[in-house]
């Protein structure tokens, strides 16, 4: 025997052994082994989402959206600057990126100079100024358009990881492509999917707007409600902490199921009990431990609020689960130092007057501002109700809140949605076609080239437990795909081996020795079965970077596969015809193949 | 020296069938497979009603909802197709899934992926013209979205929205106000097809039929599209770089024989998809690949012989060294195609879904690429080598020898080129 053959043995014992213990975790999860093995091999073999069951979904961002909001809040930062400076203007948005200026007087134009713009010198251009109309147009930049783009991508990327990350699915996967999000979530249950999707797809929206109270506005509107409609007029009084200063208002309630006649009753004020532009009237549903008076049921009341927020959930810093003092569950949250002074800002303002804060454009309380008020602060989530389920909305919220709201709006583009059951059935039928095509092959082998068919079912079993142990080590997900790709590998081992042994017989069959027969067999086989390998190798690439999640299963599986499959096929089992046709002392004359 | 050993063979050494001889038949049979394709095509699209596309797409390129419905009770394709029709769900495909046995088991593939198509949209626009006493502005709906904004040109409430949409036929499950309030725009998030599905055969079957809807897959019709563009430039851009490797590796007489040989294989696999009309999915394209790879694998097992051979014999003329070639190379060539056929085979038979379509296309693939590589990547080869040695006999400027120089398989690049 040669020296390298030792060699060599030693190499492939070393290879087999490895891949066993890259194996081990997979294959017995639960044994007791010891703390160091788990330090070096700890990667498993995921089970894909077709076999596992879960999510996977596909949102296309709409940056359009994204970029058409960053300019309608540049449009009211203008407004508010111009008014500041005592000039009447009207400021119009259109399209995505346009904002025409209008001046009362056409004469104050001027105000609208460089000055003032110098905070926005990177964000807006001047397109043109019409002094006979006193039109200034103003376009949003191209350049900032990318990149609000970017941001707003990015920015939904983290959003959702941050929201993904709290369903405890074990491998979730998120990735970009293109203006497109990916996720994958392997494992979530099926009575999940609707409460995970609605989770990913919420805006989040959070605000915080001043109550204007005791105003003249809301008591005509309070007298104008006819007498036989089910709205009531309720007042309203609390005492200002502090300065003892009496603040009174009115508002319109509901039962909880008129809540239809109060807002067709909202929409319908019109000439001189029209909606002041800058307020608007929003309700809030109230349950029936916070009324001291009235009926046990809940009921809608109104609020007239200033229309612009004073404060966004943009500068939160940080939300989590609190309870009240009589043990409610709600969410407490602190804004960041930006934040922090505009939230003292509005709320030194206005100490003594009502606060709302509104979640995706809903009231969900509006507290008496007792002093001013810093970073600080919490939402209740009302009273009532189920205690467990207002646990887990304040749960979902936190969550949400954490990660942000999304900058631009989700769009849903792709869902694959396999519920677990599902991928048990897949799993069993798909195992049991790998075991009937393997056994087939296995049997045929052995018929077809005796001794030597063992040695080509060796190499391929050996070929699996290779296969096997990198998808281990590359902690790569087993799909359906993925299982056709291994019975695919199947065939190509197959193929090397026909290869390699007709070439041997055509050797044989010239009469060559058993040892002379081989090598030239194996040496001639090589290149064919090398360029095989090769274009497969190169449709394996192209699967992989054409890449949507099962091609790219199949596209992994095959790829490895390939590379295993030389080496056990050509190498291996080239040494261990080493050992059948050049026994030490004996030179066989013939070769069971 | 041993005595001459006998192997159990499928094919006996020495086997001589005239391959090239009776190669007009061959490409004859091909021209024809393939003209069948280019038929069919059409044919399904404009000819045959109950189908009505080139390939039946399955919902990742044309798409679309594709949803998986077991049933607590034994009911017929029809009757859930009936019930689809009812609730405006038309041209439903409802096809068995699973085994026979689980007769309860149905695949439902819709063309929308919303419950907003354009017809419906229109129908929502037309009805909510006006709420209360707004009256609404755009309806912004995009193919496939699960969500419309809607702008008004007053606020409204949530719920005045959601009635009025639900009066026009469209349930949400969330309306919400969208942007800064001076805009009137409002988000409205839809019920999903599995819901719409759900009530769907509920009201037609009786509550409670549906026992569970385990799988769902939705794709917007620009992803569809999308991966549309996307498989066709992986299957030419593979085929493009397995021909570099091969006029790399052999020299340029060979590369056209295997383009040829390798197109012809992806359309038959594709008319064989026109013909049966099964689905064509991604997996199909997977499989595409995957035959394509394949076939490459059979070609240069035989122009491998071929070229050795050519060295070998030089003496002999060229088609007759091809056709020995194949014939040496046949026993292996059954073989390996016998083996892959009856593993792909058996996944076909016992597996499901996915796996089922993939093992299709290779069982199909599998039959015409080791067909192509002998019948026709070969003729291809040999008329390209008449071709080239006519050329090279007008240009007088060499000697012949050099084109009968020996290519080594283990030299680098090959003599001629």
């Amino acid at each position: 025997m040669e020296r390298s053959w030792w060699w060599k043995a030693a190499l492939y014992v070393a290879a087999i052994v490895l891949a066993v213990l890259y194996l081990l975790p997979t294959v017995a999860p639960n044994e007791q082994l010891p703390s160091f093995f788990h330090k070096y091999f700890s990667k498993r073999i995921q089970l894909g989402l077709d076999l596992k069951g879960g999510l996977h979904l596909v949102y296309e961002v709409n940056i359009e959206k994204a970029v058409s909001s960053k300019v309608d809040r540049l449009a009211n930062e203008v407004d508010d600057a111009l008014r500041k400076k005592g000039a009447e203007v009207t400021v119009a948005r259109s399209g995505r990126d346009d904002i025409a200026v209008t001046f009362k007087v056409p004469g104050e134009m001027a105000k609208l100079d460089d000055e003032l713009l110098k905070p926005y010198r990177r964000d807006l251009d001047i397109v043109s100024r019409d002094p006979a109309t006193g039109t200034v147009k103003l376009k949003y930049d191209s350049d900032r358009v990318a990149e609000v783009e970017e941001l707003a991508l990015r920015q939904a990327i983290e959003t959702i990881r941050g929201r993904v990350d709290k369903f405890g699915v074990s491998e979730p996967t998120i990735i970009k492509k293109g203006t497109d999000i990916i996720v994958e979530l392997p494992g979530a249950k099926a009575e999940e999917f609707e409460h995970i999707k609605s989770i990913i797809g919420r805006t989040a929206q959070l605000e915080f707007k001043i109550v204007d109270d005791g105003s003249d506005y809301m008591k005509k509107v309070a007298a104008s409600v006819p007498k036989d409609s089910p709205i009531t007029v309720a007042p309203e009084s609390w005492t200002e902490k502090h300065s003892g200063a009496q603040h009174e208002d009115v508002y319109l309630r509901v039962k909880e199921k008129d809540r239809d006649v109060l807002n067709k009753f909202i929409a319908d004020l019109a000439g001189d009990l029209a909606v002041p532009n800058d307020r608007e009237i929003s309700l809030e549903l109230m349950s029936p431990r916070e009324v001291s008076e009235g009926t046990p049921d809940r009921y809608y009341r109104t609020y007239l609020l200033k229309k612009r927020a004073g404060v966004t959930g943009e500068y939160l810093a940080m939300a989590d689960e609190s309870w009240d003092e009589m043990g409610t569950p709600e969410v407490a949250f602190t804004m960041n130092r930006q934040g922090a002074g505009m939230m003292e800002k509005l709320t030194g303002e206005n100490v003594g007057r009502k606060m709302a804060v509104i979640l995706d454009e809903k009231i969900t309380s509006a507290p008496v501002i007792e002093s001013k008020i810093g970073e600080r602060g919490r939402i209740t989530m009302g009273r009532g109700g189920d205690p467990f389920k207002l646990q887990q909305e304040v749960k979902d919220l936190v969550g949400v809140l954490r990660s942000g709201a999304l900058p631009a709006p989700l769009k849903k583009s792709f869902e694959t949605q396999v519920g677990a059951t599902m991928g048990q059935d897949a799993i069993d039928k798909a195992k049991f076609s790998m075991y009937i095509g393997a056994a087939a092959v296995i049997l045929f082998m052995l018929i077809y080239y005796r001794i030597s068919g063992f040695i080509a079912n060796l190499a391929m079993t050996l070929n699996m437990l290779f296969m096997m142990a990198i998808l281990a080590a590359f902690e790569a997900s087993l799909t359906l795909p993925g299982i056709a790709g291994l019975v695919l590998t199947i065939g190509m081992a197959v193929d090397s081996n026909i290869i390699i042994y007709e070439r041997i017989r055509e050797e044989l069959r010239l009469g060559k020795s058993p040892r002379t027969a081989v090598d030239a067999g194996f040496q001639r086989a090589f290149w064919t079965v090398f360029d095989a390998h090769v274009t497969n190798f190169v449709a394996g690439i192209v699967l992989y970077s054409y890449g949507s999640g099962p091609i790219r299963g199949f596209a992994v599986t095959l790829l490895i596969g390939i590379v295993t499959n030389l080496l056990t096929s050509v190498w291996i089992s080239h040494w261990m015809f080493a050992v059948l046709v050049n026994r030490r002392g004996t030179v066989r004359t013939t070769l069971s193949i | 020296m041993a005595d001459q050993q006998k192997f159990f063979e499928v094919i006996k050494s020495g086997t001589d069938i005239d391959f090239i001889g009776t190669q007009k038949y061959w490409i004859g049979a091909s021209i024809t497979l393939v003209l069948v394709t280019f038929l069919m095509l059409p044919i399904n699209a404009y000819v045959l009603k109950d189908r009505g596309h080139v390939l039946n797409w399955g919902v990742d390129f044309k798409g679309g909802t594709e949803l998986v419905v077991e049933f607590n009770k034994t009911v017929d394709a029809a009757q859930v197709r009936d019930a689809m029709s009812a609730a405006g769900l038309h041209n439903a495909d409802v096809v068995k899934y699973g085994s026979v046995a689980a007769a309860q088991s149905f695949m439902i593939r819709l063309g929308a992926v919303s419950i907003m198509t354009a017809e419906q949209a229109k129908k929502v626009e037309a009805s909510l013209a006006r709420v209360g006493d707004a009256s609404l502005r755009k309806l912004d709906s995009s193919e496939g979205g699960d969500k419309i904004y809607l702008r008004f040109d007053k606020n409204l409430e949530a719920n005045v929205i959601k009635d009025a949409l639900k009066a026009a036929g469209t349930e949400a499950t969330q309306v919400q106000s969208f942007g800064p309030p001076e805009d009137h725009t409002y988000e409205v998030t839809l019920i999903g097809m599995e819901g719409e599905v759900r009530k769907a055969l509920d009201a037609k079957l009786g509550t409670g039929t549906v026992k569970a809807i385990p799988q769902v897959s939705s794709v917007g019709a620009k992803a569809g599209k999308q991966l549309q563009v996307d498989g066709v430039r992986a299957l030419l851009g593979a085929i493009l770089l397995i021909v570099i490797y091969v006029a790399f590796r052999f020299d340029f007489r060979y590369g056209p024989g295997t383009i040829v040989a390798l197109l012809h294989d992806a359309v038959i696999t594709v008319g064989a998809f026109a013909v049966t009309y099964k689905e064509f999915s991604l997996t199909t394209l997977a499989a595409i690949l995957t035959i394509i790879g394949f076939s490459m694998n059979d070609t240069i097992v035989v122009f491998d012989r071929i070229r050795e051979n050519a060295a070998k014999y030089r003496d002999r003329k060229f088609d007759k060294v091809v056709n020995h070639a194949i014939n040496e190379t046949l026993s292996r060539t059954i073989l390996t195609s016998a083996t892959v056929f009856f593993v792909t085979l058996a996944m076909n038979i016992f597996g499901t879904g996915v796996i089922r379509d993939f093992a299709f296309a290779m069982n199909v693939g599998v039959i015409v690429g080791t067909y192509s590589s002998i019948f026709i990547a070969s003729p291809i080869l040999i008329w390209l080598n008449e071709k080239y040695l006519a050329m090279q006999k007008r240009q007088a400027a060499r000697p012949e020898r050099n084109v009968r120089k020996p290519v080594r398989r283990d030299e680098e690049e090959p003599v001629e080129t």
